[in-house]
């Protein structure tokens, strides 16, 4: 009876999930052990694989990018992902403003893991995460990890079930950067990263990409006495003094200190705090041009929340205050607003290591020097580029699965034949002399991402297994 | 008439070692629900429950603060200016039990009130419905560990299953509007203190005396 009403379930939601749209793989979307055994809920799964929850797909929330222009962002971005290093150093504006224009889907992981230069860290370390993978964690560590894996994304069909693959693959993760930094350790805060990362990328390069975000972007945030986040409460708090004087005084009015309300914004750089579609854009920016993205999202909540003097009577305490920053009007969040206000906003990244500068000073008078040295901020790919030294093997794609398409002969990299005509056309219509790439029927753009919750080792190589390479093609990672 | 209605504002923490519950006691407190889908708190949440207690209104926000150690850093903040907290532990798990008296001095070193003494803290020995092996079956040496470390009181807690969770809030209430009114007889020594109604006495078999 009770494997039946599962059956029924199992099977309703497959439905849903095959007709909801074309960037889902039928086949894959759910394992044989259906990761949704025990949800009760009958909500549909969205497109991101939320079924539920605050975060899901709302029309509302989300913007729609036509078909067309994703398939010439995709060919875009294949491009520069194949001439990484050039694109990088000589032609940064472009990649950042296609980052700023959103990553599609189909690539995201993988532009991720470039951008935040995990995939160099991959090759340069490679079978490291292998071997952390099999080594066993200090029980100090698993035994946190393991109480905090059903409670990140509950609403995500990867981390729905306990002991799911998503669960596993979060706990290797997790339990592999404790013993990659023992000094570290492992911070609740971290979770949320990882899991991101994981809905869009392996195991492996989960691990890289959150240690580049530990390490890279946002170093000492995880970090016993979590001092970097607080610094950058205080930094947060000046730059809000400078764009919208209102909110800040009257936060400084209410005694509402930043790690009030900045603490997960920041830590989990907003992925528990915006509709999915929002912290998707938030994310592609933040991994090209680093943390002050994170300072001009928080601003740009601020502003609209407590930007003007009605907003500011509707709440005249220091508790409604914090419940008006903890339920941020949806409007403000929606996608195409959102992303439009943080690029209006002209917090640079030198701004913020001036303000950097000067609460560090603060602090150092107020408690003293900080306990925990961390590295210096790299703000972005770029800094993070030439601050560690790859060769061209490291930015190889090695796709795990090749799928030959035939080439147009007049296919060049966008980059040489930009180089060849010497000026840069602008963005607002450079697309369309660019060929097709996806000319075989069947090749759907959805064939380049499928949120894949199977394990590594169940990820299979076509030299592994070539009987299996029609069904896995559509899973080109 | 509403507007001659007395309204109190307490700040209430809760406070424990990660996992033991603190959220879903809140949230079976606040919106009568249990779930396991509850994500694990980064930093702070809040929540906010009214009362109606006698012939005032109770409003008593509940600070929902994250369990991990590291987070201890920035308790300062979080603690500042409450009236009332409990400690939760896991009764399944006797670390977080442990972990009890590290959050009482952690509490009591960074808050007291204006007469100097430290505010009314509860301690809940949650997930009672689950099996457990150690030491909450023993209430009498539960009421001296509460006795000697300082808390006014203790219950066993199902947030699943909805145990001695008003209880314990009404008995932290309690104790908070008498110290409150402690507070007042010292600051105003000619005011008489309304004695507390008797009616209110508490269901649970755990308290202790007011003294």
């Amino acid at each position: 009876m009770m494997a039946q009403q599962e059956n029924g379930r199992l099977f309703e939601d497959t439905l849903s999930v095959m007709t909801l749209g074309s960037q889902f793989d039928e086949e894959s979307s759910f394992g044989s052990d259906s990761e949704i055994n025990g949800f009760t809920s009958s909500r549909q799964t969205d497109k991101y694989g939320f079924i539920g929850g605050a975060q899901q797909y709302s029309s509302e929330s989300a913007q729609e990018v036509p078909l067309e222009v994703l398939r010439h962002r995709e060919a875009k971005w294949l491009d520069m992902l194949n001439h990484w290093d050039k694109w990088i150093s000589k032609r940064f504006k472009k990649v950042r403003l296609r980052c700023q224009k959103g990553i599609p889907p189909s690539l995201r992981g993988r532009a991720w893991l470039y951008l935040s230069g995990g995939k160099v860290k991959r090759e340069q370390n490679s079978r490291k995460f292998e071997e952390l993978d099999s080594m066993d964690g200090d029980p100090k560590w698993v035994d946190v990890i393991e109480r905090d894996l059903h409670r990140q994304f509950p609403f995500h069909e990867m981390f729905v079930s306990r002991g799911g693959h998503g669960q596993q693959d979060l706990f290797r993760v997790l339990k592999a950067y404790t013993l990659y930094r023992p000094d570290e350790g492992y911070c609740q805060a971290q979770a949320p990263i990882a899991a991101v990362l994981l809905m869009h990328m392996p195991a492996e390069d989960a691990f890289w990409g959150l240690v580049q975000i530990c390490e890279k972007y946002l170093p000492g945030y995880y970090s016993a006495g979590l001092e970097a986040i607080q610094l950058d409460g205080e930094i947060l708090n000046a730059l809000l003094k400078r764009v919208c004087p209102p909110a800040y005084r009257h936060l400084e009015k209410h005694k509402i200190e930043p790690i009030l309300y900045m603490t997960e914004w920041f830590m989990c750089a907003f992925s528990r705090t915006l509709p999915w579609s929002s912290v998707l854009r938030v994310w592609d920016m933040f991994l090209c041009d680093g943390v002050k993205i994170m300072f001009r999202v928080g601003l740009v909540l601020l502003k609209c929340m407590l930007g003007s003097r009605e907003k500011l009577k509707a709440c005249p305490g220091q508790y409604e205050t914090m419940e008006l920053l903890r339920a941020l009007e949806p409007r403000y969040l929606q996608e195409g607003f959102l992303i439009h206000q943080v690029l209006e906003l002209p917090i640079s990244a030198r701004d913020v290591e001036r303000e950097h500068r000067m609460q560090l000073k603060r602090w150092r008078k107020t408690h003293g020097e900080l306990s925990y040295k961390s590295p210096p901020r790299m703000h972005g790919t770029r800094a993070i580029m030439s601050a560690e030294p790859h060769t061209r093997q490291d930015l190889r794609q090695k796709p795990t699965i090749v799928v030959h398409y035939p080439v147009p002969s007049d296919t060049k990299s966008e980059f040489a034949r930009v180089k060849k005509r010497s000026t840069i056309r602008k963005a607002s219509n450079p697309t369309l002399d660019i060929p097709n790439p996806y000319a075989l029927s069947w090749t759907l753009t959805s064939c380049l991402y499928v949120p894949d919750k199977r394990t590594d080792k169940q990820r299979k190589t076509p030299e592994e297994s070539n009987s299996s390479a029609p069904k896995a093609s559509k899973n080109l990672y | 008439m509403q507007n001659n209605r007395k309204e109190h504002l307490y700040k209430i923490l809760v406070i424990g070692d990660l996992g033991v519950g603190k959220t879903s006691i809140i949230k079976r407190y606040v919106h009568q629900t249990y779930s396991t889908n509850y994500r694990a708190t980064i930093g702070v949440d809040f929540a906010l429950k009214v009362l109606n207690w006698d012939s005032e209104t109770v409003r008593l926000q509940l600070w929902d603060i994250a369990g991990q150690e590291r987070f201890g850093n920035m308790t300062r903040v979080y603690y500042r200016e409450a009236m009332g907290a409990f400690i939760v532990f896991d009764v399944t798990r006797p670390t977080t039990f442990e972990a009890v008296s590290k959050w009482k001095e952690d509490l009591d070193s960074k808050l007291t009130l204006s007469n100097g003494q430290s505010i009314a803290t509860v301690l809940l020995a949650n997930k009672c419905d689950q099996k457990r092996d150690f030491l909450t079956n023993n209430s009498l040496k539960m009421d001296q560990y509460c006795k000697e470390n300082g808390f006014v009181g203790w219950f066993e807690t199902s947030a699943r299953e909805n145990i001695n969770i008003n209880e314990a809030a009404n008995f932290l209430v309690k104790h908070i509007i008498a110290s409150e009114n402690d507070i007042l007889k010292s600051v105003v020594p000619d005011t008489i203190s309304p004695q507390l109604n008797s009616d209110k006495e508490m269901t649970c078999s755990y308290w202790l005396s007011l003294d």
